[in-house]
């Protein structure tokens, strides 16, 4: 089914072929056979349809007839045929594959035949404007006579009113449903009292913290829901993940059913990984991902194709826009053919772009992440991505905005030299066999927990022995009682406070400690950016180099104790690193197995991490060219982790010495870092690393550091056991522990496999992390050391 | 450790300000754990340990389970005054009455000329239509002194008060909770006391008072007969007539300005909710008192109000 071809030349094309996917992939693999390290080619499928269903109203019907739908696709009737049987349901099929029908027909349906009432939840404003003028369409064109509106922060006060009482079909979105909504549902007595359908889009984007926040969210609504005698029925939607069907049913904690398999016709997709070529040998520099996009891009706009690239950053889009103008729009008479995207458009700019798009005239776009999600914007026939987007699954995303019905497209991975990308792209069996990501939510964690049903207990009062949906609320009601806003008489928890708690919780941070990036350039005075408590050490400091967009800021100042930083927009050739000290001490350990000859391990442990420096690194080059102090107070955490270890004779067999351990350790750690971040699809700062000694002294956060840096070390006592942490970066954990856990051995040949095929000599920041100039010199470089650490805790050793 | 101390630290470890006494540096290892990753549930013995432990910690510093005593306050209160106000009328309910000397009042007022032409505007879709004349016996003044100014569905009124005419004379009823569990028969009676011809008049009562009240009998589960009622909103009469006049239109500021009434010892609105706390923890109920007696005079100042705008002198410009 799969087919993994490894670079090589093809036969060139025929001058008057027809253009399309394949011939661009066939053109770029012969001319360019030395930066294409892999190809994929994914056959066409056949669309599967079906009739309209029978139970379907026949104004909808002939709503649909208006529109140009006389027939399903198999999931679309099969997700109707699932939600007339009373189901839950998520719907699991790619792009562009007609999922919003799929919750359509049953909300329309249940309006028109029962005067049942839906709620919709998107992830974004400009999603859900779309999915309010879609509805409006297919009203007029059935004449329905329903009425159906966004509820965000832009909705105006009198208007609220208006759709409480009224509105058939309510568009919103988990932070209002959280401040706006819950928190005054009696006023919302008409909607909840008629609801019938929750429609939840994009759930793979409610993960990690976030999804945690909105599971709770979701616990809370179905609370209220009870009491105004209802159980509404859940129809979700997710992109391509790992665990589709785990998530939702976690989202939900009940019963989902999975439709996974697409009716819709596709064409045959290609997909390239594309690595720069090397510019210096010596330095080991490769040209700019930009340089490949905007040529791949030229190549394929010249073809007579439609091109969408992804770029990382806003900044990044500018340049690539300008750079392709430059090619084709310099002629300001007619109109432009290329058009840059972001999120951050006015309304009415991103509808002019999309129709503008739909309707053919546009030949290229180039976008941030913020075209990953469902707005349609026509067919494209090629794809790019500049720079890896991070996980496998959004890659996959990407890709699939590619695909006119039957022709072939085209989706192709630049990789930038970020050590992520490098690895990717010269491991394609990585990139075609990896699943993508697992995404993962702990709604049960403390803090979170705590803040949803304070916020639970201000909507309804909680009785005896009454459930927040699997949690035991007893405990945290008791807590509650303590601080006071909870009131207990009888068999009954009340509010009593003087405060409205869900103003207090953020969805996207673990309590309310956040800081915000104020930007001080020029005079202003603007928020550019929030960061979390635990991060703001290891990123805000006095002289960081802080990345907000991908354009640089410097801090100016911190005030700690504000909780406020204050930049300015800076241009240097240098990021900084923080040079950080933990002190890790485990608390409980959950589960213990053999790893190889040592042992890998989880549980809770206590942190206490100092930032006491920072460094100084010049982009491309990565030499270090100086070092700043930091002053800041040392910062405790609480939470999970996975450790790794080797008992003493082992080490003693493997390592000549203590410091030649602590080196392999180091090196292993960098390498297991950015393959465990990889697999459980953990931002950057969501998992930190670790490496101690076993005694009471300071661990080492990653390099080596000189004398006047390193914060001084209490005597070494004879015991020595180096361990490498991986740790949550969240107080009380954010369920990152226990599936590294389990995957751990599979972790721990990645990043062997990472190490041995890496291109450097002795190490690099791809690899097991930056190497100073000597230890290029020694027989036992930092990367065979890495080595022996990792090939004595594998299974196989 | 306990539940509490562990979130406490959890969330100084986040950044949040502690609400109780800091946790000590180094936690030592926890029996109940059990709220990590341990798979897909917590099991049952971790639950019970937990709550149990808690219920240990507050088994050191008694409190009572009925009415939630913080054991500070009763240390604090050797013998705390608990005489309440009014007579009881069921458990957890009070009520309150006074008679009072009639305000000088038409035989009837001129509704129309009060009501400014935005408040018909936005008229509630099932509101009467405005009658023109109304008979002083049909006012009813409401003003309710509740838990918090946010809104929302976690704030109540304790305390319901009502001023109408009757054989003469004004008639003050103030309805106290004084346990949670009083709101439902406060609810009901206060219900039972509203005709169909009542017309209701407040200081802010459009957006304030009428939904909170609206609010709670919602989450009681019983009809909602305020909806139907005309409703006269004085603080948007005396906008209408002396905001640029005054520096603001508070009633305080009102009743002074158009009615002489200057406040002796008056406890401020903002600590009836503490009032009312302190006495279901367990303490004093002198405060009730207060909060009654402004009530009371909020009330009477609203009445007079009436009688001012309702009299030649105190037509509003037009």
């Amino acid at each position: 089914m799969l087919a993994i071809a490894p670079a090589r030349p093809v036969a060139l094309p025929r001058q008057n072929e027809r253009a399309d996917g394949r011939a661009l992939a066939e053109r770029l693999q012969s001319k360019y056979s030395s930066r294409i390290t892999g190809a994929l080619v994914f056959p066409a499928r056949a669309g599967r349809y079906a009739e309209l269903p029978a139970g379907l109203p026949e104004s909808i019907v002939r709503a649909m007839h208006v529109r140009g739908i006389h027939q399903l696709y198999s999931h679309q009737l099969e997700a109707w045929e699932a939600t007339q049987r009373g189901e839950h349901v998520v719907v699991v099929t790619p792009t562009a594959s007609g999922k919003t029908l799929c919750y359509t027909l049953p909300v329309l349906a249940g309006a028109i035949t029962a005067q049942s009432k839906a709620l919709y939840l998107f992830p974004t404003k400009a999603l859900a404007q779309d999915q309010v003028a879609e509805l409006n369409e297919i009203n007029q064109a059935g004449n329905l006579g329903l009425r159906a509106s966004t509820f965000d922060g832009d909705t105006p006060g009198d208007a609220r009113q208006a759709v409480r009482l009224h509105g058939d079909i309510v568009v919103s979105n988990p932070d209002m449903l959280h401040t706006a909504i819950l928190p005054h549902h009696t006023k919302w007595a008409q909607l909840f009292e008629n609801l019938r359908y929750v429609v939840i889009d994009e759930i793979h984007t409610y993960r990690g913290v976030f999804g945690s926040h909105v599971a709770n969210v979701i616990r809370r609504l179905k609370r209220v829901c009870a009491f105004y005698g209802v159980s509404p029925q859940f129809i979700l939607c997710s992109a391509t993940i790992g665990n589709p069907h785990a998530h939702a049913e976690a989202l939900l904690e009940d019963r989902v059913t999975a439709i996974t398999e697409s009716g819709a016709p596709s064409g045959e997709k290609h997909v390239l990984l594309w690595n720069p070529p090397v510019v210096n040998r010596d330095l080991g520099l490769r040209a700019s991902a930009r340089s490949q996009s905007t040529r791949i891009a030229r190549a394929a706009i010249r073809a007579g194709l439609k091109v969408l690239v992804f770029a990382q950053s806003r900044t990044m889009v500018e340049i690539i826009t300008k750079y392709l103008k430059d090619v084709f729009d310099h002629d300001p008479r007619k109109p432009p053919r290329i058009r840059a995207y972001r999120g951050g458009y006015l309304p009415t700019e991103r509808r002019e772009v999309e129709r503008s798009m739909r309707a053919g005239h546009i030949d290229g776009i180039v976008s941030t992440s913020a075209l990953e999600l469902g707005v349609d914007v026509g067919a494209l026939d090629v794809v790019l991505c500049n720079g890896y987007p991070g996980s496998i699954a959004a890659t996959w995303q990407r890709f699939g905005r590619a695909g006119r019905r039957r022709q072939p497209s085209l989706g192709v991975l630049i990789a930038s030299s970020e050590p992520l990308d490098q690895y990717l792209v010269r491991h394609p069996e990585f990139f075609r066999d990896a699943p993508p990501e697992h995404a993962r939510i702990h709604a049960d964690q403390d803090l979170i927990a705590l803040d949803h049903v304070r916020c639970a207990a201000f909507e309804l009062p909680f009785g005896e022995g009454e459930m927040f949906g699997r949690l035991d609320p007893e405990p945290f009601l008791e807590v509650l009682v303590e601080e006071s806003v909870l009131h207990r008489e009888g068999v009954r928890w009340e509010w009593i406070a003087d405060s409205y708690p869900a103003g207090a919780v953020s969805l996207r941070a673990v309590a309310d400690g956040n800081f915000v990036v104020v930007d001080r350039t020029d005079g202003r005075q603007g928020i550019v950016a929030e960061v979390d408590y635990t991060a703001a050490a290891l990123t805000l400091y006095e002289g960081a180099i802080h990345m907000v967009q991908a354009a640089p800021y410097q801090v100016e100042k911190l005030d700690w104790a504000g909780r406020k930083a204050f930049v300015t927009r800076t241009v240097v050739d240098y990021y900084t690193d923080a040079i950080d000290y933990t002190k890790l001490k485990v608390l409980s350990c959950f589960e213990a197995r053999a790893s190889g000859s040592g042992s890998a391990q989880h549980g809770e442990v206590h942190v206490v991490r100092r930032v006491s420096g920072y460094k100084k690194i010049r982009y491309y080059t990565h030499e270090n060219i100086g070092y700043g102090p930091v002053s800041l107070p040392d910062q405790e955490l609480q939470t999970t982790a996975v450790w790794w270890q080797l008992p003493q004779p082992v080490l003693d067999a493997v390592f000549a010495h203590r410091q030649e351990a602590l080196e392999a350790f180091l090196g292993a750690a960098h390498a297991l870092h950015v393959i465990a971040s990889l697999s459980v699809m953990a931002d950057a700062r969501d998992l930190q690393r670790s490496v101690g000694t076993g005694d009471d002294s300071w661990n080492i956060g990653k390099h080596r550091q000189p004398a006047s840096i390193v914060p001084a070390q209490s005597a070494t006592s004879g015991s020595f056991l180096p361990t490498l942490y991986l740790y949550d970066n969240y107080p009380g954990g954010i369920g990152l522990s226990e599936p590294l856990f389990e995957r751990a051995s599979e972790i721990v040949r990645g990043a062997r496999e990472l190490i041995a095929r890496c291109e450097c000599a002795a190490g690099c920041p791809g690899c097991v992390g930056p190497v100073l100039a000597a230890d290029e010199s020694l027989e036992l470089t930092p990367k065979l050391l890495a080595l022996r650490v990792l090939e004595t805790l594998s299974e196989s050793a | 450790m306990t539940l509490a101390s562990r979130l406490d630290s959890l969330r100084r470890q986040a950044g949040v300000e502690s609400r109780t006494a800091p946790a000590p540096a180094w936690i030592p290892a926890s029996p109940l754990a059990g709220s990590c990753d341990r798979g897909p549930r917590v099991g049952v013995e971790d639950l019970q340990q937990r709550v149990a432990a808690l219920r240990r910690l507050l088994g050191r510093r008694p409190t009572s389970r009925e009415t939630g005593i913080a054991d500070s306050v009763r240390d604090r209160a050797a013998a705390p005054d608990r005489c309440l106000p009014g007579v009881d009328v069921g458990p957890g309910l009070q009520l309150i009455e006074r008679h009072y000397a009639l305000p000088e009042l038409p035989l009837s007022i001129a509704l129309h000329g009060l009501r400014s032409s935005a408040q018909q505007r936005h008229a509630r879709v099932h509101e009467p239509e405005d009658p023109g004349m109304v008979h002083p016996a049909r006012l009813l003044a409401i003003d309710t002194e509740t838990t918090g100014l946010t809104g929302g569905t976690g704030t109540r009124a304790f305390m319901i008060g009502v001023a109408d005419f009757v054989d003469g004379r004004m008639r003050i009823r103030q309805l106290l909770t004084t346990t949670l569990a009083g709101e439902s028969r406060m609810l009901r009676m206060f219900c039972d006391w509203l005709r169909d011809d009542h017309v209701l008049v407040s200081y802010n009562g459009r957006s304030y008072d009428r939904p909170l009240l609206s609010t709670r009998l919602r989450l009681a589960r019983l009809a909602d007969p305020l909806s139907a009622l005309i409703h006269l909103d004085l603080l948007h009469v005396t906008r209408r007539a002396y905001r640029s006049a005054w520096p603001n239109c508070r009633l305080a500021t009102a009743e002074r300005e158009l009615l002489g009434v200057v406040r002796d010892d008056d406890l401020p609105g903002s600590e009836a909710p503490g009032a009312w706390l302190t006495w279901l923890r367990g303490g004093s109920s002198a405060l009730l008192h207060r909060v009654a007696a402004h009530n009371d005079q909020d009330l009477r100042s609203l009445m007079g109000l009436v009688a001012h705008f309702a009299s030649a002198a105190g037509q509003p410009p037009r």
